[in-house]
């Protein structure tokens, strides 16, 4: 019997460049949402603004995507790491009570500014390595399912980071902070718009290196190997409990990295609040550039479009509404990933008799889209229109239905 | 009785996206037999019975039961038309009793509409006491053994009164006591009328329960055949579409020097009645000499291998010298050093990597042999893929493929290919050609024999006793975790392995 290998979809000669399927079709929808906004946004910010707008998404790219690498590797391994948001926050802490203990405590005056900045920063990465190595004894020795182990440190770091920055402050300045300000000259220097190619370099740099890992060594193949099938990869002889250490690792010292840059952006150390809720971005973005969430599967260049994808998609947005955007963004984030994961399964075929509104369910789900959609256009353009679109998405979706229905009946 | 037949396929195709999985297949079924589907792997045997159980709901082509002209949407549809369907691997809830998975989907309700889980296990325990099946219906179904799961299965069945009972390779995880127990629950189906159509590789199953016999191959109808009619040599030649060359079994083989020997090996198994899965296993392997374990499920053949591989939960207890020093393997790891490959049983859940390709697949145990100045070097790869393709012949479009677009026997050829990469001295085989057709088991029986005039050590469990008796210089009998017999192959007949194998512990001890 001849096999043939699997046909992959090749669009538009992107394929020429390494793309898959999937990352072809991102490459595509980041250019449609590009023009799009061209279009709508009526203040033409990317014609007239262009260079401060190319610097803020690639600013915004950068820290996104320096630990969705992370979270990617450790989604190929077959883990998952909960934990990046408060690993941002606790590295950033470290960064900061690190400085503060060197240029406030007994060795007041006594060391360089630059020998301080490089001490802060090795800090925050090895707190990233401590913590990895932590996930990866939860998960390994004491058998945790990697969901919970990491999700307890998702709550615990970010506590502990608060402990840690109000210890500090008191001892080496007197008084409790929550917060504390990074005016060192370097996070300064790193943060004027005249730098963006430092922070655009470390994630292509550190890009680069995951890209060679994964493609080109024997670890990054068994990290491949053990995401897709752990149990045939220990019985092949590999030490998957190695491999899970690296990954976890990585994962938290990729988060650990973009802690360095959260605290240039905003110009603080603030254990609260700082990258709350971005692990699920860099989990998104990995998920939305084809990783698998059981593991096995995922590319680099594929969590790259991600989380330029996201990064574009929020700022359209912004740029589209012009006020109070921020708050827009989850939910814009979880319909991202769910059209754009629905896309990447439209290439794995469908059955004709299967329906998006089949049932009661699909009634509901009609319901559910058109009040949402009702909802937003309601807080923004005023209730008339909110009532039109209601109407109109109900309408629409409710033919959906009716075709599909009719449709499964026929055959 | 009517004058049309109880089951009538017309021109069934099921198209798989570049694949044609079954072309224009027409026959029937008659009411009350027992109706044997054969055929090779992926001849589309599991398609058309998906098809008829409503798992399937595109294809071309009609189905026509009883007369009447169907088509399911679902498997709801196929058991309201009277059509059961037991799967290879089962379909059981592990987690919840065998009361309710018998009512999965259709659980009794008392008066007020709650759950009436005593009716049910009442229910459950008729059914199953009717199957020779002495188990209490409150049990976990993962508790049990998977010769009770399946007759889980068939209860299921009958409480649904099914009229039509489909069967796909029942009989490929049971104990030999277990498979005469089953073909007396078939008998009594078939006092009952029950229409079964039975789908099997073993030949002699086939000729000993069934009526007529009808044979696929490669998606197509081949022909139907009253059994009566036909032999065996036949129906493999239709199945085949060739002669399967008998493997030659009395080359007597000149065993070299001593590879392994283990004395007194022991594996304890913390928290169950026994207390181990192996005790006291003493035996020794030359190069060129095939060793062959038998022995029942669960008698602690996979768990031996294991334990020489490194590869168990405890640290087994015993000695074990490899080439004449001291061997003990903690992980498998120590094992692929020390020069042993395993080569395990569930190909799909501890061999293979499905979203790989074949010379990834291939590749994964020796990667530290491909690499240039320390980075993976693709040429290498694909060129010792290539290799291995050639040499054990796999049946493959290139090492480009993707390892699940292969056959079950191709598959296992890739996963000894990778194992033949690390340049093994013993190669591990437990139990090779499961879920393997016939020709490519001839071919995997050949490629072993190949391999130990080689030089190579090999032990190979199944759980089939013509293939120990075909492949084995020296035969092993496992019983509940203690060797009761062990004997060179002209001593060795079915009727002493399975007097050894069935030996229960406190007559050896």
């Amino acid at each position: 019997m001849s096999q043939k290998p699997q046909p992959s979809l090749s669009g538009f000669g992107l394929a020429r460049f390494g793309l898959r399927g999937n990352e072809v079709i991102l490459v595509l929808a980041i250019a449609v949402i590009v023009l799009l906004t061209l279009a709508i946004d009526s203040n033409r910010s990317y014609w007239f603004e262009g260079k401060q707008n190319v610097v803020e998404i690639a600013r915004q790219t950068s820290l996104l995507g320096i630990f969705a690498l992370g979270a990617m590797m450790v989604i190929i391994s077959g883990g998952i790491d909960l934990s990046s948001g408060s690993m941002i926050a606790f590295s950033g802490t470290v960064i900061a009570c690190t400085m503060i203990a060197l240029q406030k405590g007994p060795l007041e005056g006594t060391l360089p500014e630059w020998l301080v900045v490089t001490i802060g920063i090795l800090s925050g990465l090895f707190s990233g390595f401590l913590v990895g190595t932590l996930h990866a004894w939860l998960v390994t020795s004491i058998k945790l399912p990697p969901f919970v182990a990491t999700l307890s440190t998702l709550v615990g770091l970010r506590s502990l980071a608060r402990i840690l920055c109000e210890f500090t402050t008191k001892t080496f300045e007197g008084g409790k902070k929550t917060q504390v300000p990074i005016e060192q000259a370097f996070f300064e220097w790193l943060r004027s718009p005249d730098q963006i190619w430092v922070w655009v370099a470390v994630f292509l740099v550190l890009a680069g290196i995951t890209w060679i890992i994964l493609g080109r060594t024997v670890l990054g193949r068994h990290v491949y190997a053990m995401g897709g099938n752990e149990q045939a990869a220990r019985l092949s002889g590999i030490r998957t409990d190695k491999l899970k250490w690296f990954a976890y690792v990585f994962g938290a010292m990729t988060a650990s990295l973009a802690g360095v840059f959260y605290i240039t952006n905003e110009g603080i150390s603030a254990p609260v609040n700082q990258g709350r809720g971005h692990e699920l971005n860099a989990i998104a973005a990995a998920v939305v550039g084809g990783c698998g969430l059981q593991g096995g599967i995922g590319t680099v260049s594929g969590t790259i479009l991600g989380a330029l994808f996201l990064r574009v998609v929020i700022d359209a947005v912004a740029k589209i509404i012009k006020t109070g955007a921020d708050i827009w963004e989850g939910l814009i984030v979880g319909c991202v990933v769910v059209i754009a994961v629905t896309f990447s399964q439209v290439n794995q075929v469908r059955s004709t008799s299967q329906r998006i509104f089949g049932g009661a369910l699909g009634i509901w789900a009609i319901i559910i889209l058109a009040s949402t959609a009702a909802l937003i256009v309601v807080s923004t353009q005023g209730l008339t229109y909110g009532g039109i679109t209601y109407v109109a998405c109900f309408v629409i979706l409710f033919g959906v239905k009716v075709f599909e229905d009719k449709r499964a009946t026929t055959n | 009785m009517p004058d049309h037949a109880l089951i009538s396929l017309k021109s069934i195709t099921k198209e798989f996206p570049g694949v044609r999985a079954l072309s224009d297949i027409c026959f029937d079924v008659e009411r009350g037999e027992l109706h044997a589907i054969c055929g090779e792997n992926g001849a589309g045997k599991s398609t058309l019975m998906k098809i008829l159980s409503g798992v399937i709901a595109d294809y071309q082509g009609e189905l026509w039961i009883d007369g009447q002209k169907v088509r399911f949407e679902g498997t709801r549809d196929a058991e309201k038309a009277g059509i059961s369907i037991i799967h290879q691997e089962l379909n059981l809830v592990e987690q919840l009793s065998i009361a309710a998975n018998v009512f999965l989907g259709r659980e009794l309700r008392t008066a007020i509409g709650l759950r009436d889980d005593r009716a049910m296990e009442r229910q459950a325990r008729e059914l199953l006491s009717e199957l020779e099946c002495d188990v209490d219906p409150s049990c976990m179904a993962g508790s049990l053994r998977v010769g009770d799961q399946q007759l889980v299965e068939i209860a299921k069945a009958l409480s649904l009164e099914s009229r039509i009972l489909i069967m796909d390779e029942p009989t490929s995880a049971l104990t030999e006591s277990e498979v005469e127990r089953l073909y007396r629950v078939i008998a009594r189906l078939r006092e009952r009328g029950t229409t079964i159509l039975y789908i099997s590789h073993k030949m002699d199953e086939v000729f000993h329960l069934s009526d007529r016999i009808t044979v696929l191959r490669d998606g197509t109808f081949v022909c139907t055949k009253s059994t009566n009619a036909t032999n065996v040599a036949e129906v493999t030649h239709w199945m085949v579409g060739r002669e399967i060359e008998a493997v030659e079994s009395n080359v007597e083989h000149q065993p070299g020097e001593r590879l392994l020997q283990i004395e007194n090996l022991s594996l304890p198994w913390p928290g169950h009645a026994r207390g181990f899965r192996l005790k006291d296993v003493s035996f020794d392997l030359h190069r060129g000499e095939i060793l062959g374990i038998a022995g029942l499920m669960g008698a602690g053949r996979t768990e031996l291998l294991e334990s020489l591989f490194g590869a168990t939960q405890e640290k087994p207890t015993g000695r074990m010298t490899l080439r004449g020093v001291p061997y003990s393997p903690r992980h498998p790891e120590d094992a692929c050093r020390a020069g042993i490959a395993l080569v395990t049983e569930d190909r799909k859940r501890l061999g293979l990597f499905a979203s790989m390709n074949v010379a990834k697949n291939i590749s994964v145990c020796a990667l530290q042999e491909m690499t240039t100045g320390g980075f993976l070097s693709f040429a290498k790869e694909r060129s010792a893929g290539d290799q291995m393709i050639h040499r054990l012949r796999i049946k493959t479009s290139g090492t480009a493929a993707m390892i699940s677009s292969l056959s079950g026997g191709n598959q296992q050829k890739c996963i000894v290919a990778r194992w033949l990469l690390t340049d093994p001295k013993i190669l591990l085989l437990d139990d090779p050609t499961r879920g393997v057709d016939v020709g490519a088991k001839a071919e995997l029986y050949k490629l072993i024999r190949t391999l130990c005039e080689e030089g190579l050590g090999v032990i190979v469990t199944s759980s089939e006793l013509p293939e120990l008796l075909t492949l084995s210089d020296r035969i092993l009998v496992l019983s509940e975790g203690r060797m009761t017999d062990f004997m060179s192959r002209k001593d060795a007949t079915q009727e002493r392995i399975i007097a050894a194998a069935t030996r229960g512990w406190q007559k050896s001890s």
